[in-house]
């Protein structure tokens, strides 16, 4: 039962991303501003900070080709970001040490990279054509903020949870 | 350099970004159909999305309502004062509708572009990542939902079907900046002049409708259509109202902004729009735009 926890919250979250885009009204936080909810990628990063590299970064691929099939249609940018990302993230890791603060800072700065990564790759390919300063501005900003609150808001009891399922996990 | 070639994490970081290159360029060139695992992964997401997302609906549109009740008061009264219009409005209607079967009576010609069969379909998703502005609906492949078809709403046309899959269907939104995502559109006027939907400006959230000939005559004000032009459109379905015009780059053409009809957030139900009249009788539109307009 306790090895269903984590793919099903993941999946719950999955959902819950595209619920919130759908619900929430696009004015929230004023006129002009685009937020994008990274709940998915926060939880994914969390989970590779407090649990582990590997698993980390496993469902992180996972999580990303999902996210790419089921709401992009253009399979690669997630699958790779996501994992790519997240093993940035432990590597970083390795270097400071491990407390609930420094992982945090490390959350939110591995979202406004994904963020600019996202923004970069569909520049490429051409999905989108606004300039880097307009991106910042109606994006990039709201997003880095929303996403920041959240990480804060959320941080702590995902932080329990991972740590809760990793002594389940050791238990068994 | 035999120790460069041994760094395990350099020489997978490469052949990532190889397959990384190779799955984009895989999805981003045109397909008429999804690959069948993408098909059964959203096949399978999808029923796990309308599971979570029927009773959110609902909860939802609970709350819209209680909101809805403390605006009743003031709704009324403006409803009220359109109500004396329509009775004659629909006397004129009436009337026109009758003359106009008539007159296709005469003229033999029984469907036009503009008969469509309506398709209701609820959201089940949308994408979180707001630069494929895409939508999920509840219908596929078995409710009859093809590839390209219109969808709408009640205030107008948002976009059109991406993919489909068995259960359900991708819509690709009017507001997402895709190139190739493109809408032939008549501009309603003394004359109709014709333009492509084309693009769609994040900033001023104001579609724009390009291509429409330097010559012509386009007002801030005049509605603009579907055309019923090229694909499965059927014609006449709102697009919006021109807000502004401009001459493009080299002055060969004009570029309309356009305040879209419908709300590109807070979707809910929409309509896929089938057309009745068939791809293989097109070749008399010609006929039928000059009548249908």
């Amino acid at each position: 039962m306790k090895k269903f926890l984590l793919p099903l919250l993941f999946l719950f979250i999955f959902i819950l991303e595209s619920l919130f885009v759908q619900y929430v009204p696009d004015d929230l936080f004023g006129q002009n501003k685009i937020i994008v909810p990274h709940f998915l990628f926060a939880a994914l990063l969390f989970l590779t900070i407090f649990v582990g590299q590997k698993q980390g970064i496993i469902y992180a691929a996972i999580f990303g080709l999902l996210f790419d099939i089921v709401y992009i249609e253009i399979i690669g940018i997630y699958l790779f970001l996501f994992p790519f990302i997240a093993y940035l993230a432990s590597k970083i890791l390795n270097i400071l040490q491990n407390n609930f603060l420094v992982a945090i800072l490390i959350t939110i700065v591995g979202i406004a990279l994904l963020e600019v990564g996202v923004y970069e790759m569909d520049h490429l390919i051409h999905v989108t054509d606004i300039d880097f300063m307009s991106f910042l501005q109606l994006r990039f900003y709201p997003t880095f903020i929303f996403n920041a609150l959240f990480v804060i808001i959320a941080g702590y009891p995902l932080k329990r949870l991972f740590e809760k399922h990793m002594e389940a996990m050791r238990a068994e | 350099m035999p120790q460069f070639f041994m760094n395990k994490r350099l020489i997978l970081l490469l052949v990532s970004i190889i397959v990384l290159v190779a799955l984009i360029g895989f999805s981003l060139r045109e397909r008429s159909k999804l690959s069948w695992p993408e098909q059964f992964i959203k096949d399978t997401t999808g029923w796990v999305q309308s599971l979570v997302s029927k009773p959110t609906n609902y909860v939802a549109g609970f709350f819209e309502n209680l909101q809805d009740l403390t605006n009743t008061y003031g709704e009324n009264k403006e409803l009220k004062s359109r109500i004396e219009n329509l009775a004659s409005l629909e006397a004129q209607v009436q009337e026109l509708k009758k003359d106009n079967k008539e007159l296709r009576d005469v003229l033999g010609e029984k469907k036009t572009l503009r008969d469509y069969e309506p398709l209701p379909a609820t959201v089940i998703g949308r994408n979180p990542d707001r630069w494929h502005e895409m939508i999920i609906i509840d219908k596929g492949n078995l409710n009859g939902v093809k590839k390209n078809m219109a969808v709408v709403t009640a205030n107008g046309l948002i976009g059109k079907i991406k993919s489909v899959t068995q259960f359900s269907s991708t819509v690709q939104l009017l507001s997402s900046t895709d190139p190739k995502n493109r809408i032939s559109a008549i501009v309603q006027g003394k004359t109709n002049v014709y333009g492509l939907v084309e693009g769609y400006d994040s900033e001023k959230k104001l579609l724009q409708v390009k291509a429409i000939p330097t010559g012509t005559e386009v007002k801030k004000g005049q509605t603009v259509i579907t055309s019923g032009l090229g694909d499965v459109f059927p014609k006449g379905l709102l697009i919006g109202k021109v807000v502004e015009v401009k001459q493009d780059q080299y002055g060969l053409n004009q570029t309309a902004l356009v305040k879209p009809g419908a709300d590109f957030y807070d979707i809910r139900t929409v309509i896929v729009t089938k057309r009745t009249m068939s791809q293989s009788v097109t070749s008399d539109t010609t006929s039928g735009k000059e009548t249908g307009s």
